[in-house]
């Protein structure tokens, strides 16, 4: 009851967050939602399979690039954001198909390979990607049902409420996921994988099936993106912006529902605190995270509800 | 009795080493069989085969009719083969009820569900709830299964072995690392299970005093061969079987 009352509070405070927030707020807002549903998909895989992968950018760039390409051509936000999330969970599901087939750092090292290709892809292939220069000029276009609604996204607060409702839609399907069988499925995975085997569980197809999931949460963080930014640069498909999920998961909690989005929340404050006193803040951030992963196994969240936490 | 595993020529090398060499092993329907034998003896090896955890390199498994060799483990969980592990091998971080819930969904072909609210498989909770209380692990269900002590882990891994209600089940060493109550009290509930859910078991086990007093019939193993096999009172009586592992004691 006092967790259903607190979300309540949540939701509404962020419902009526533009009514007294500023731009930058909000535009920090949006780039904790994208950050807290990245980190949600990446511990599917970590903290509810197992994988800890290296390689999420690559999706997120996917996502991001297919949406700002179909943008480019057809301006419709919401055929963008959907197109996104498409291509990055088809791009999931067939390098997916070559990760999962191993595990521990042999996994770590394929995903991070293979985010990189994306990576390089998006920096060569000028014709496609915009080369180092990226796309430019996409539209924020209109979110558009024909002959139902069409409202103009021009100003952000429009667009907040969009990445609002994506958000909190994904956040409530993750949660069915992880409380399903096939959640605790995966839990059992994460837990013994030769044990799962041997109660009659097919490893390799949930794994598959959590790194697609993965990939699409990582892909609509990438597809909403675009309209907000107005262009798509290669740095979101590198390795170093595949840390940022980590970080932030580590940062909240690996084995809490909720420790991403805190993290994600945390990642953000921290990040705009720090870089105003110096422009080495990721030294800074190393540091807390070094102090974590020492001392804090569980998290922020792991504070509050003990180690095993199911928050 | 009708047979329900039975292997021919089943053989697994290591390197120059035979852990397993053609085997010719029975198992019969409602048989209560002990596998018993030195160290290094091949035991667990077979179970791995047995079971899926390891392939053969010559031979063949059959199921009933069934060639079950190149079978994948979780597929021989599905037609009716269950095991538990000598080393402890449990789900640490889920709850005891969930330790198992789980085999019980994958019984009933539920855990691929991505939407459905776990709390809504009554069939499969009601049925690990009854296993929960089969091994005497009701007020633990709600603890990390990493956090029971060992001889209630030896349990729960004896309760995810039956929740996907096999037909044939191998336990390697059930009673490992318990006290002589402990063992005892585990070895009578095997028992038991045998007759309630006319489960077949296979089991490994070093404490002799038990596996006399439960069995109906002993396969001796050495150097990776079975050389004996028979009722309780034969094994007992075989000299040979005195000389390499029994010994004066029984």
């Amino acid at each position: 009851m006092k967790k259903a009352l607190a979300i309540f509070a949540l939701v509404f405070l962020l419902a009526i967050l533009p009514q007294f927030a500023g731009k930058y707020l909000l535009y920090m807002t949006i780039h904790i939602m994208l950050l807290s549903l990245f980190s949600l998909g990446f511990n599917l895989l970590f903290g509810y399979t197992g994988l800890l992968s290296f390689g999420q950018a690559g999706f997120y760039a996917v996502g991001a690039y297919a949406c700002a390409k179909i943008l480019l051509a057809v301006p419709s936000l919401l055929v963008g954001i959907i197109g996104g999330v498409a291509i990055a969970g088809v791009a999931s599901f067939l390098l997916g198909i070559l990760c999962i087939r191993h595990t521990r750092i042999y996994f770590s090292m394929l995903t991070l390979s293979f985010g990189m290709m994306i990576f390089s892809l998006a920096w060569k292939w000028r014709d496609m990607t915009g080369g180092d220069d990226g796309l430019v000029g996409i539209p924020r276009a209109p979110l558009e049902i024909p002959g139902l609604l069409r409202l103009n996204m021009a100003p952000m607060q429009n667009y907040y409420y969009v990445v609002l409702i994506f958000a909190l839609l994904a956040i409530y399907v993750f949660h069915r996921i992880v409380h399903s069988p096939m959640g605790l499925t995966l839990q059992g995975i994460r837990d013994s994988e030769t044990r799962a085997a041997c109660v009659g569980i097919s490893v390799r197809n949930y794994r598959l099936v959590s790194f697609t999931i993965a990939g699409l949460y990582a892909g609509l963080a990438g597809a909403l993106l675009p309209p907000l930014e107005t262009t798509v640069t290669p740095p979101v498909a590198h390795w170093s912006y595949s840390a940022e999920p980590v970080l932030a998961t580590l940062l909240g909690g690996i084995y809490t529902f909720a420790g991403p989005i805190v993290g994600a929340v945390l990642f953000y404050i921290m990040k705009d605190i720090i870089v105003r006193f110096t422009q080495y803040w990721l030294i800074c951030l190393g540091g807390i995270v070094v102090l974590l992963v020492m001392g804090l196994r569980g998290g922020v969240l792991g504070i509050f509800f003990g180690k095993g936490g199911q928050g | 009795m009708k047979e329900i595993i039975r292997t021919e020529g089943l053989g697994k090398y290591f390197g120059e080493m035979a852990a397993v060499h053609e085997v010719n092993f029975t198992l019969k329907e409602g048989i209560f069989t002990s596998i018993i034998g030195p160290n290094g003896a091949g035991k667990t090896t077979l179970i791995n085969l047995l079971s899926g955890y390891l392939l053969p390199d010559t031979g063949q498994i059959f199921f009933r009719e069934t060639d079950i060799t190149r079978m994948r483990p979780e597929k021989r969980v599905k037609i009716g083969i269950s095991r538990s592990f000598q080393v402890m091998n449990i789900f640490p971080r889920l709850s005891v009820f969930q330790n198992i819930l789980l085999p019980v969904l994958s019984c009933l072909d539920k855990n691929s569900r991505l939407f459905s609210a776990l709390s809504h498989q009554r069939g499969a909770i009601d049925e690990a709830e009854r296993i929960l209380n089969e091994v005497w692990l009701w007020d633990e269900r709600d603890l990390p299964a990493g956090q029971l002590s060992h001889g209630d882990q030896r349990l729960l891994e004896l309760g995810i072995a039956v929740a996907s209600n096999p037909q044939v089940c191998f336990l390697d060493e059930p009673s490992s690392g318990m006290n002589p109550i402990e063992r005892i009290k585990v070895l009578e509930l095997v028992k038991k299970l045998s007759v309630e859910r006319k489960t077949t078991f296979a089991i490994v086990e070093h404490d002799m005093d038990v596996v006399f007093s439960l069995s109906d019939w002993i396969a001796v193993m050495n150097r990776g061969q079975i050389f004996a096999e028979g009722k309780p009172e034969d094994i007992r009586n075989n000299q040979e079987v005195r000389d390499i592992y029994l010994g004066e004691e029984i």
